[in-house]
């Protein structure tokens, strides 16, 4: 039986965690996955590097929002005290990284249109863009660095990547193929 | 057809459980994909909740704050008619049997997943998830290409992230506003 204090230190954890990183999701939620990364698994270690890639896949396949990710984060924290533990840090990992982001949105959505003219949202409109783009080259290096362990995996991401840019094909399709050429040994793990 | 659509009247302000049930029905409808559009067939078109116009502008304050698009829009629709408990009802359903899915799968995969199959095939569809976060900042690449100063701020965000291992926090909160400040707009001179 594992220790309770430390079951709620790792709750707490989870909760402090993605609290204060709610109103940095920028771009629309993607520009957090690699401080999730350094967070879940260098800094709290509560997964590895490789389950990391797994819940990013998981949660992208799955149908809903990506950012759900959140979710499985906490759920992997929680697991080590068991289920119950498990899905409240879920839970609780899910409501804390959206409750400070909504609280703004709300703000937003009954007050933008009286701001038409104000600078500050011209400023904002077009400032907070590039430092987006900036975030998102980040993300999706360190993602590949996570989730590709051979030349031919990361040709598989190559090849999709060049896919979701150049075609309109659902990336589910990809994700099948990639899974099946997996299945028959294709990729190295 | 849309034309004389979009000058019917409205239909009665939803309450939160309104709220709720038809964002539950825009997420098990989306489950394919499409959820912006789905939401707006069914918010504006359907249930007649709100206008076109006012559907769209919603579209543009979610892509612009902090937070997932798809939540935000649902933030939104829900804050326009009961503020923020209407927010957390419209949220709590579109959430709702896609995050108690997830969960599922998270626990069928924390128990399962050191059997060496389902190691193979997560080899291969991870491969595949990280082509498509490689392509998010390519997507956007093109609406600053021709933004030299854009570029340059892009360029010093990702050098600073990459290489200066300093987190996301501090690099948002400092660069933020020096990028807002560049882009402040210019006062208008008449005369």
């Amino acid at each position: 039986m594992v220790d309770p204090s430390t079951a709620w230190d790792t709750w707490l954890q989870v909760v402090w965690t993605f609290l204060r990183l709610s109103l940095f999701s920028l771009g629309g939620g993607n520009t957090l996955l690699a401080e999730y990364h350094h967070l879940s698994v260098e800094r709290f270690g509560w997964i590895t590097s490789s389950q990391f890639a797994d819940l990013y896949a998981l949660a992208e396949a799955a149908p809903g929002p990506s950012s759900m990710i959140v979710g499985l984060l906490g759920l992997g924290a929680g697991w080590d005290h068991g289920l119950a533990w498990g899905l409240l840090c879920g839970v609780s990992a899910e409501v804390a990284v959206l409750l400070p982001s909504t609280v703004v949105m709300v703000t937003a959505a009954l007050s933008w249109n009286r701001l038409k003219d104000a600078p500050i949202r011209t400023a904002f409109e077009r400032g907070l863009g590039p430092i987006t783009l900036g975030i998102l080259f980040h993300v999706g290096l360190t993602v590949l660095r996570t989730a590709d362990h051979s030349v031919v995996a990361y040709l598989v991401s190559a090849v999709v990547c060049a896919l979701m840019l150049f075609t309109r094909i659902s990336p589910l399709y990809f994700m099948a193929v990639a899974g099946v050429l997996g299945a028959i040994g294709v990729i190295p793990s | 057809m849309a034309a004389e659509l979009e000058h019917e009247p409205l239909a009665a302000a939803p309450g939160r459980k309104g709220l709720f049930l038809g964002m539950l029905q825009v997420a098990l409808s989306s489950f394919g994909g499409g959820m912006s559009a789905w939401s707006q067939r069914i918010v504006v078109e359907q249930r007649r909740w709100m206008s076109n116009e006012s559907f769209i502008t919603g579209l543009t304050v979610a892509r612009l704050f902090p937070g997932p698009n798809q939540i935000n829009m649902a933030v939104y629709i829900g804050a326009q008619f009961r503020a923020f408990a209407g927010a957390v009802a419209a949220v709590g359903g579109i959430l709702l049997v896609p995050f108690s899915l997830l969960m599922l799968i998270g626990v069928v995969y924390f128990q399962f997943h050191t059997a060496p199959a389902v190691d193979r095939v997560l080899t291969g569809v991870v491969a595949a998830a990280a082509g498509m976060a490689l392509s998010m900042g390519f997507k956007i690449l093109h609406v600053y290409w021709r933004d030299p100063l854009a570029l340059g701020l892009a360029a010093l965000t990702f050098v600073v992230l990459e290489f200066k291992g300093i987190g996301l926090i501090p690099v948002v909160l400092v660069l933020g506003p020096i990028a807002m400040a560049l882009y402040w707009p210019r006062q208008q001179r008449h005369g």
